[in-house]
């Protein structure tokens, strides 16, 4: 891309003001339930990064209670989790795209715009500063008061003050009109469904009407956190891989005007034409703290016998290590002009080990997770690469041809699932226990699995009869622990439990019955950008199928037991009515005055025990 | 002449073993349930392919299957105790000598919380405790609803309480006597009459005791009413076992007259359960299909369903031989139908005057 475009860069505040519908702030409505979730899901995220048991407080206060929705309302989430530094506070939540979530790791939210975009949705509805009160060390808590400066993404602290608390944490509190007769309900249910999905949690919401919801921390352990990884070989693309490969600085950089400007920087010489033998000085001198491209730059200079203004006109076509010579493109002349490069120079060296990089093999084993050694010594071989093929060295077709080999080659292992973090089998047991009270509940968590490289878990647990109402088979789906309550219909999850048969687990008509559905995955596959839908993956709609099984059978044996004693009792019940009334006609009948001792038939009925 | 009626069973000897069956029943299973074991009985099979023709016995007899009914299944634990109630409720009927509608045996049992879903439930446990007795409902007290009669000399003793040894003759009331409980359950004394005529229709009941039928031929007239109630075909095996007297029987001249001599010939597949219903040398002696031709009888003619019923009659094997097959085949044939009245075209008394005489004279050679 050497070509000089004119077009007018603009800051990711001002394109995400342009773009807010993208982000869940179409309306008041949406925005204010989106609002929610973003605060809600930083708060429960920055607990469970530190290990904390997370206390969430969510409160909505109408600014005047009087008026009809859409109005502006005061929406106020704090936690208890680690706080922010004071320093980075106004950067966190004054700039769009500042955050710390971009590894590859399980977490609920991704980059941590939302809050951002919340802050920043509040402040052009109704043109009121964000409150942001942190303390990292449970002493001292900072409290901003802020703008966002959308043209420049940056923060334009109003206030600024420091207080004595007694713990750590975070509150936000941003100001946004939104209409809560519309959003009540998804938003009532979205606090309901996150406490179910983190029973470790004590979450408890305040609402404009003035009630209370209060969910008290259910279980006593706080399932592991999650790592980060390196990503799996199935989980990449061309794009990746040549990130990966500019990440290490295995590239040769392109020299265009920006690059020459920082060499000129780094050299310190951004106002001097210098010749090239002086700059080859200047060069030798502050060689120890030169960034690597400029390294590499000074290398090619040092071939090229050039300065900056004849290095502007010409373009670096290759560099053959293997013939020694280096060729490029001139823009005066209109030809390529091949030179040869000197190998004992150690500006040869520089550019032969930039070029050619590392090894392939170690390039797989440091970069991918779950590759040794032997695996990509197998892959080259499979690959038709020579396993210490210096990965500098390819080109677009082989790059291409690398990674169509990294996702058809079978026999890398599954993805490391240590960046998930399922609830555990017992905490979504005891969460269902909790909420729904029921005759029969089993829970299941399923073994790691992956799609395109990218590792996910199942958990699913099924509840039945007890507490619950017979209006039908009732779905809950989550998504790294955050619940999906849009655009049910087309959910991979609600495609498995209505492929399900369920009169044969003996569930007829509208059953009392709950399913809960936990997809844990560093990538989970939405549909939409609303993130409320996932897509019916294979791989995954056969875990779910599989855990659906599981369940279902462990239902219908609780069926089937409950039936029999249902009949137990029947029978039972119908001994009681009838016998008495065959040993009174018999009694009469035979001629005899005192009844027959039936007694012991009546109530030696067996019962079936309704344990599960 | 009078004649006596026989040594053989009477109505009291009846009902004192009905009585005792009733009470070996009821001991059995009040044993049972002191014992702790469910009780149960074994109830002769009344599906089709248990019913069978008896040649010796001239009738339809059930087989050997039978099926049990046990009050430790709960799907027959509720008819268990209905059948057990009804045992209860016929001893009682039959000890405090009282009649009862199949009717009434509906609505009684809601006095004990035994509880049918509908008539049709409670005469179907009827038929089982017949079943399981061998003995008609008439034994123990249950009568249908409708009554045929009876007219002629023959001289009765009530048994029913309020009338006990009080004697009737069947001759002092012109328009006959009902055939109800009180008349099924008399000792028949004597008589003068040397045959019983059973006649299909009320109308010509009428004209027969008009005509004096009774005394011109010495007879004992019986109105069945169409299809005989099984209290009138008990009456006329009574009459015909303990007095001796032959049985003719004049029916319509159709399928269905034929048939109706039949049954109380030989019985009903649908009583096949019971004995004592039948009167096998009983004779039917017209209208016949023959006749319509002979007496050249006003005909109309024979609908579809007359004509399925002929080919239905025509696989029952007591329809294989003699005047049953022979007239089943004339009606298949002439396809036309004639009635009883269908004498009067010659006159009111024609039918008693002409072919009665005819036909009582016939019955003798049949």
């Amino acid at each position: 891309m050497s070509s000089k475009e004119s077009f007018n860069q603009i800051s990711p505040s001002e394109f995400f003001y342009r773009n807010r519908d993208l982000a869940g702030f179409s309306n008041p409505t949406r925005s204010l339930y989106t609002a929610v979730r973003e605060f809600v899901e930083n708060a429960l995220d920055a607990c469970d990064q530190k290990g904390i048991f997370p206390d969430v407080h969510l409160s909505i206060k109408a600014v005047d209670p009087d008026k009809p929705d859409p109005k502006q309302y005061i929406l106020t989430v704090r936690d208890n989790g680690p706080g922010i530094e004071s320093k980075h506070v106004p950067l966190a939540f004054g700039t769009v795209l500042y955050g710390s979530k971009f590894g590859l790791k399980q977490a609920r939210g991704m980059f941590g715009l939302g809050a951002t975009m919340a802050i920043l949705y509040g402040q052009i509805t109704t043109n009121r500063p964000v409150t942001v009160k942190s303390s990292t060390d449970g002493k001292i808590q900072d409290q901003f008061e802020m703008l966002l400066d959308i043209q420049k993404n940056k923060p334009v602290i109003l206030k600024n003050q420091t207080k004595e608390v007694s713990k750590t944490g975070l509150s936000v509190s941003i100001c946004l009109d939104g209409d809560y007769a519309k959003a009540g309900s998804k938003i009532r249910d979205y606090v309901y469904q996150t406490s179910l999905i983190t029973p470790y949690a004590t979450i408890t919401f305040d609402d404009p009407k003035g009630e209370k919801f209060r969910y008290t921390r259910i279980v006593k352990n706080m399932p592991p956190a999650p790592t980060i990884i390196r990503p799996h070989p199935y989980g990449i693309d061309v794009e990746t891989i040549r990130r990966m490969l500019l990440d290490t600085h295995y590239q040769i950089p392109t020299v265009d005007d920006s690059m020459i400007t920082k060499v000129r920087k780094e050299l310190g010489l951004s106002k001097k034409n210098l010749n090239y033998s002086v700059i080859m000085q200047k060069a030798q001198k502050k060689w120890k703290v030169l960034t690597r491209p400029v390294r590499i730059v000074v290398a090619m200079m040092s071939f090229l016998k050039m300065d900056f203004e004849k290095l502007s006109k010409i373009t670096i076509e290759e560099i053959d290590i293997g013939n020694k010579k280096l060729t490029y493109w001139d823009f005066g002349e209109s030809q390529s002009i091949s030179i040869d490069m000197d190998p004992e120079s150690h500006y040869y060296k520089q550019l032969a080990n930039t070029v050619q990089g590392e090894t392939l093999t170690s390039f797989l084993t440091k970069r991918f997770q779950r590759v040794g050694p032997t695996t990509a010594s197998k892959f080259a071989e499979f690959a038709k690469f020579k396993p210490e093929h210096r990965i500098g060295n390819m080109n677009n077709q082989e790059l291409v041809k690398l990674t169509d080999a990294l996702q058809s080659y079978d026999d890398f292992m599954a993805p490391d699932p240590s960046c998930l973090a399922p609830l555990g089998a017992p905490a979504l047991e005891k969460g269902m226990q909790q909420f729904f009270e029921p005759d029969f509940l089993t829970v299941v968590q399923r073994g790691a699995s992956a799609y395109s490289g990218f590792p996910f878990i199942i958990e699913m647990g099924i509840a039945y009869g007890g507490k619950i109402s017979s209006h039908g088979t009732k779905v809950y789906r989550f998504a790294n622990r955050i619940p999906l309550l849009y655009d049910e219909g087309s959910d991979v999850v609600l495609k498995v439990v209505n492929d399900t048969d369920w009169s044969r687990y003996k569930i007829k008509g509208d059953p009392p019955l709950v399913i809960v559905s936990h997809i844990c995955s560093t990538r989970v596959p939405y549909k939409t950008v609303g993130k409320e839908n996932v897509a019916d993956r294979p791989e995954l709609e056969r875990e779910l199928k599989l855990a659906l099984l599981s369940l279902s059978r462990k239902l219908s044996s609780f069926m089937s037991k409950k039936g029999q004693a249902e009949a137990a009792k029947k029978r039972a019940n119908l001994y009681t009515k009838y016998i008495p009334l065959i040993a009174q006609f018999c009694t009469e009948l035979a001629g005899k005055t005192k009844q027959p001792n039936y007694k012991k038939m009546i109530t030696e009925v067996p019962v079936v025990e309704e344990k599960i | 002449m009078l004649k006596k009626k026989s040594e053989k069973k009477t109505s009291r000897d009846k009902q004192k073993t009905l009585v005792e069956l009733l009470k070996k029943h009821g001991a059995q299973t009040y044993d049972d349930l002191n014992k702790g074991d469910f009780p149960k009985f074994s109830i002769p099979s009344r599906s089709v392919s248990n019913i069978v023709y008896d040649k010796k016995l001239r009738q339809y007899i059930l087989g050997t299957n039978s099926a049990v009914r046990n009050s430790k299944n709960t799907s027959q634990l509720r008819s268990f105790s209905q059948l057990m109630w009804l045992a209860f409720f016929a001893n009682r009927l039959t000890k405090e000598k009282k009649s009862s509608t199949l009717r009434d045996v509906y609505y009684s049992s809601q006095a004990f919380e035994i509880d049918f879903e509908d008539q049709s439930e409670s005469d179907n446990i009827i038929v089982d405790l017949e079943a399981m007795l061998t003995r008609p409902r008439e034994d123990f007290h249950v009568f249908p609803e409708e009554r045929s009669s009876v007219f002629g000399d023959l001289t009765i003793e009530y048994t029913v309480p309020g009338y006990e040894g009080k004697k009737m003759n069947l001759s002092d009331h012109p328009d006959g006597y009902a055939i109800g409980p009180s008349l099924t359950s008399a000792e028949l004394l004597e008589t003068s009459a040397e045959v019983i005529i059973a006649i299909e229709k009320g109308g010509l009941f009428t004209r027969f005791i008009e005509e004096q039928v009774d005394k011109k031929f010495k007879s004992i007239i019986v109105d069945t009413g169409g299809q005989a109630p099984r209290s009138t075909r008990t009456l006329l095996k009574r009459l015909h076992d303990e007095l001796s007297l032959p049985v003719v029987i004049l029916t319509d001249g159709d399928v269905y007259g034929e048939h109706i001599a039949m049954v109380i010939k030989s019985g009903s597949a649908n009583a096949a359960h019971l004995r004592e219903l039948t009167v096998p040398d009983a004779k039917w002696v017209g209208v016949w299909a023959t006749d319509i031709e002979k007496y050249k009888l006003p005909t109309i003619p024979m609908t579809e369903s007359d004509i399925k019923r002929c080919h239905d009659l025509k696989k029952d094997p007591r329809y294989q031989d003699g005047i049953w097959k022979k007239e089943l085949e004339v009606f298949l044939k002439i396809k036309r139908k004639a009635e009883l009245e269908a004498f009067s075209k010659y006159g009111l008394t024609n039918i008693t005057d002409k072919y009665l005489p005819q036909k009582l004279e016939l019955a003798k050679s049949l």
